[in-house]
């Protein structure tokens, strides 16, 4: 059974994600511009909440609300040029708005975009591919469609998919995503 | 008498000095003519996206400017990128408008609400530093070097006739990837 993830916990996992990316940065020859370790770019996910009202504490991690996923991808094409390290944190209903800069931004453009995606009314006791929601039963088949590998956040034994999904996307040049199963706590 | 925007583009590649651009639709085919290859990037394929991709720009590289060449049909799309922009409040940024009333790429179907559209008082409310319209090349001349040096974000809404040449007619150009790549490279570099 899929368990609730700690907000700290993900913090935490997302500090270590950003230190490793600073220094792979700082490999490829890139200054560090900011004090802040990396940028979350936020379309806000209920599923995600207490994450996002954690990180309104954070100073280490930088968070930048945007009015679209549209706007999230694009706007991490553009900190991806500048040598930023970011992570995006949307809802599955965000992914599908966003299909067109999914495919125009982060795969045609070779962005390695890493996504945190709340499930939102992903019922505990089923596989989200049988959920009654359509908004939680499509998700995976549309990540399939576009190629963009996924896995499922199912507890906090999961988070270290974080920081390899998000190598993943560096490796690959282009998208990949985490998804997060139950509300975080 | 509406500013060409091939001229309104070579004004502000004579001024831009190290500034990083990001045209869109109908400006990229004359601005990679204008500045080829050039620390830019074109928002082609994903439209309306410009000021998003300059903000994370702007963002990313606070020590240089960065200019969007939006066009009105193209902020439409993503309308809500005022506010963000403005919310983010990147002090190197300067949001270019070309302002046709049209979508010129795909046959010149007058956008919604025409040329009426008042972008400049949405970038007033959504909560830019400063923002303005000018309707004459000449004034886009003088106002320049305090646009490329004021504290942004700034909102001009250029008013312009037709361009030359769209995506439709002059091609795509160097494929996105490879601007990306190229431009990252340059910027990784410097």
């Amino acid at each position: 059974m899929p368990e609730s993830i700690p907000a700290p916990l993900i913090i935490d996992t997302l500090k270590d994600t950003f230190r490793e990316a600073r220094a792979a940065l700082a490999a490829e020859g890139v200054r560090p511009r900011h004090d802040h370790l990396g940028w979350i770019l936020s379309v806000p996910d209920t599923h995600q909440k207490t994450v996002l009202a954690a990180l309104d504490k954070e100073r280490a991690l930088r968070v930048l609300t945007c009015s679209t996923e549209d706007e999230a991808n694009a706007v991490a094409a553009g900190l991806w040029m500048g040598g930023e390290p970011f992570v995006l944190m949307i809802q599955h209903a965000g992914l599908y708005a966003s299909v067109n800069t999914l495919r125009g931004v982060a795969m045609d453009g070779r962005v390695p975009i890493f996504s945190m995606i709340g499930l939102l009314s992903r019922e505990k006791d089923k596989d989200p591919r049988e959920s009654r929601h359509s908004m939680v039963r499509y998700c995976e088949p549309l990540l399939d469609v576009f190629g963009v590998p996924h896995a499922r956040l199912e507890g906090p034994d999961d988070v270290h998919l974080i920081p390899e999904y998000y190598r993943l996307a560096q490796k690959r040049r282009g998208p990949a995503a985490v998804l997060v199963g139950l509300e975080t706590a | 008498m509406a500013i060409k925007p091939e001229d309104a583009l070579r004004a502000i590649a004579a001024a831009r000095g190290d500034a990083l651009c990001v045209p869109t639709m109908t400006t990229a085919p004359a601005w990679r003519t204008i500045a080829p290859n050039d620390l830019s990037v074109g928002c082609v394929g994903f439209m309306g996206g410009a000021s998003s991709l300059g903000l994370g720009l702007a963002l990313a590289r606070p020590d240089r400017r960065v200019l969007v060449f939006d066009g009105d049909g193209s902020l439409l799309m993503q309308l809500g990128s005022l506010a963000t922009v403005a919310g983010a409040a990147p002090r190197n940024l300067v949001h270019f408008l070309f302002k046709n009333g049209v979508y010129h790429t795909s046959g010149a179907q007058e956008i919604p609400g025409g040329g009426g559209v008042d972008f400049v008082q949405m970038a007033k409310g959504a909560g830019y530093r400063a923002a303005s319209a000018i309707g004459e090349l000449g004034e886009l001349k003088r106002r320049l070097p305090s646009l490329l040096k004021e504290e942004g974000p700034i909102f001009v809404e250029l008013h312009t006739g037709l361009a030359e040449a769209t995506p439709m007619t002059a091609g795509m150009g160097t494929p996105f990837h490879q601007q990306v790549e190229r431009l990252r490279g340059q910027l990784i570099a410097s």
